[in-house]
């Protein structure tokens, strides 16, 4: 692509998303999201082949019809109060059409099937993008929202993330499938803070875009995209094999790491409102998260694959891409959590 | 008089729409879109917008679908698809149309239908607005807002645009 082109579609990517989230006119959101899902196209088919065609064309539809949910929200809400703020508070049937066309801009999960697809048909960076920068302006607008979303049904919603996100990803080989399920799982648990604590979830949006960035580079690194050739990493790049197995700790959540802080917080924050069946239950299928993450550390850092002897020498001295902070990105992904008490700062 | 004239309209915009949604070939896709997208700028006509039935009368219908039209004649197969050249597309069409007769029927046979939005009678067709309590006509002082104080929202649509072009190239150029 043309770096002006790109330079241009780029700064179109990142323009959408701040009209969405500083804007207080819905017309203007509903603009800001336009043109954020039409100028993340070409960006998703940076590499020019049917897969990843397909990949786009998918996303389009389902963005598409997300945006159309959310104008047909926006309509009936002006009918119904006769205004266009954002800061007025819905009437539950608008919150209700809103909520379902933002969790199917997130992929929460009775929307979900369109992630793993997009996800595995683009170019890792793209898919950094996809997984990381997009999940920004919805998830602002769900924050502005937060005291008039109705909670049973993004409860319900984000229990689903949650469990499809772990039990999704379980069989998975493929590197960019198991970073969108968990991507799924990680914004059930931010939706399902939301009418709560919508402070937490911005923690975990902030935290789950750290860690995935994180890991997406270090993919980048060895253009890594199946188990299999994750697993010849110790050969390559012997000192990242402790760092993916500490992000992959991270972003299941092992408590001395950074993964951990946003779960710790909101089961807190449940339990608080005297729910706890819930969080028991998010707890409970984070474990099938836990586990398919555990998989790739195992396979990367914790056993050799049986290969041979030719393979454990390493003849050749590829180039490895270039990664641009890689390593404060990995202190970050892990050793956040002493930071917390800043917290308190943020309430 | 009003009444039956918005209500023909609409039977015959869904009638656009079930044409393209039976799927026949895109250049016929594009002959329901024309009618819907016609029959839709008299129905905003009559809700009293006549210049913005006007602007998308020319430019949705006389600028994009000619473009889409020639696109499609360019490009598609030499034996195009017609509503009635397969029984699948026939019988998805005559399908909608039956379902819309039957509704159509229903509303003016019984005047109150409540599926999933509710009509109460052909009343709500009729148009209410009165033009002559205002000064000037609302189509005005919007279109005047958008180059006053609306300066932001014509860059901004304008740059949309813009980006539109140029991504719809960018994908379509091939490698």
């Amino acid at each position: 692509m043309n770096p002006l082109i790109f330079t241009m579609i780029m700064l179109t990517v990142m323009l959408g998303t701040m009209i969405v989230m500083t804007s207080s006119h819905w017309l203007m959101v509903w603009i800001g999201f336009e043109m954020n899902m039409l100028a993340i196209i070409p960006i998703l088919m940076k590499k020019y082949n049917p897969r990843s065609m397909e990949a786009s064309t998918k996303y389009f539809l389902t963005q598409a019809t997300a945006s159309m949910l959310l104008m047909l929200a926006i309509v009936i809400n002006l009918v119904y109060s006769g205004q266009w703020s954002i800061t007025k508070p819905l009437d539950p049937t608008t919150s209700i059409i809103m909520t379902l066309a933002l969790a199917m801009k997130l992929g929460l999960s009775p929307f979900h099937f369109w992630v793993p697809e997009v996800a595995q048909g683009i170019k890792l960076s793209s898919g950094l993008i996809l997984l990381t920068w997009q999940k920004l302006a919805p998830m602002s607008i769900l924050y502005q929202l937060s005291p008039t979303l109705n909670t049973n049904l993004l409860l319900t919603m984000s229990m689903m993330s949650i469990a499809i996100g772990g039990w999704g990803g379980l069989n998975q080989t493929q590197l960019r499938k198991i970073m969108a399920y968990s991507s799924i799982a990680h914004m059930g648990w931010m939706t399902a803070i939301m009418t709560y604590n919508p402070t937490m979830a911005l923690l975990n949006l902030a935290i789950y875009i750290l860690l995935t960035t994180t890991t997406f580079v270090m993919f980048m690194l060895n253009s890594t995209t199946t188990t299999l050739s994750l697993s010849h990493t110790w050969n390559k790049t012997p000192l990242l094999t402790t760092a993916i197995l500490t992000t992959m700790l991270s972003l299941g959540g092992l408590p001395p790491l950074s993964g951990f802080l946003p779960k710790w917080m909101i089961i807190q924050e449940l339990t608080k409102n005297d729910s706890i069946i819930m969080p028991t239950t998010m707890a409970i299928t984070a474990l099938l998260n836990l586990y398919f993450y555990m998989r790739l550390t195992y396979s990367t850092s914790l056993t050799m694959f049986p290969s041979t002897n030719n393979m454990k020498i390493k003849w050749q001295f590829g180039h490895l891409n270039p990664t641009t902070l890689l390593a404060p990105l990995i202190i970050l992904s892990t050793l956040i959590l002493p930071l917390s008490p800043i917290l308190a700062l943020l309430e | 008089m009003m009444t039956y004239i918005v209500f023909i309209l609409s039977s015959i915009f869904v009638v656009g729409f079930v044409g393209f949604s039976s799927k026949p070939s895109p250049i016929y896709g594009g002959v329901g879109l024309i009618v819907s997208g016609g029959v839709g700028c008299g129905i905003v006509m009559s809700f009293s917008g006549s210049f913005l039935g006007l602007m998308v009368f020319l430019i949705y219908l006389g600028g994009m679908m000619v473009v889409f039209g020639y696109t499609t004649a360019m490009a598609t197969e030499p034996y195009p698809e017609v509503w009635v050249s397969s029984k699948v597309v026939l019988g998805a069409f005559l399908l909608g149309l039956f379902m819309e007769v039957v509704l159509l029927l229903y509303v003016l046979k019984e005047g109150d239908v409540e599926l999933v939005l509710e009509f109460n009678d052909l009343g709500d067709w009729v148009v209410y607005d009165v033009e002559d309590f205002g000064f000037v006509s609302k189509e005005v002082v919007g279109i005047s807002a958008l180059y006053s104080y609306g300066t932001w929202l014509v860059v901004v649509t304008g740059w949309s645009l813009l980006v539109g072009v140029v991504v719809i190239m960018e994908i379509t150029r091939g490698n």
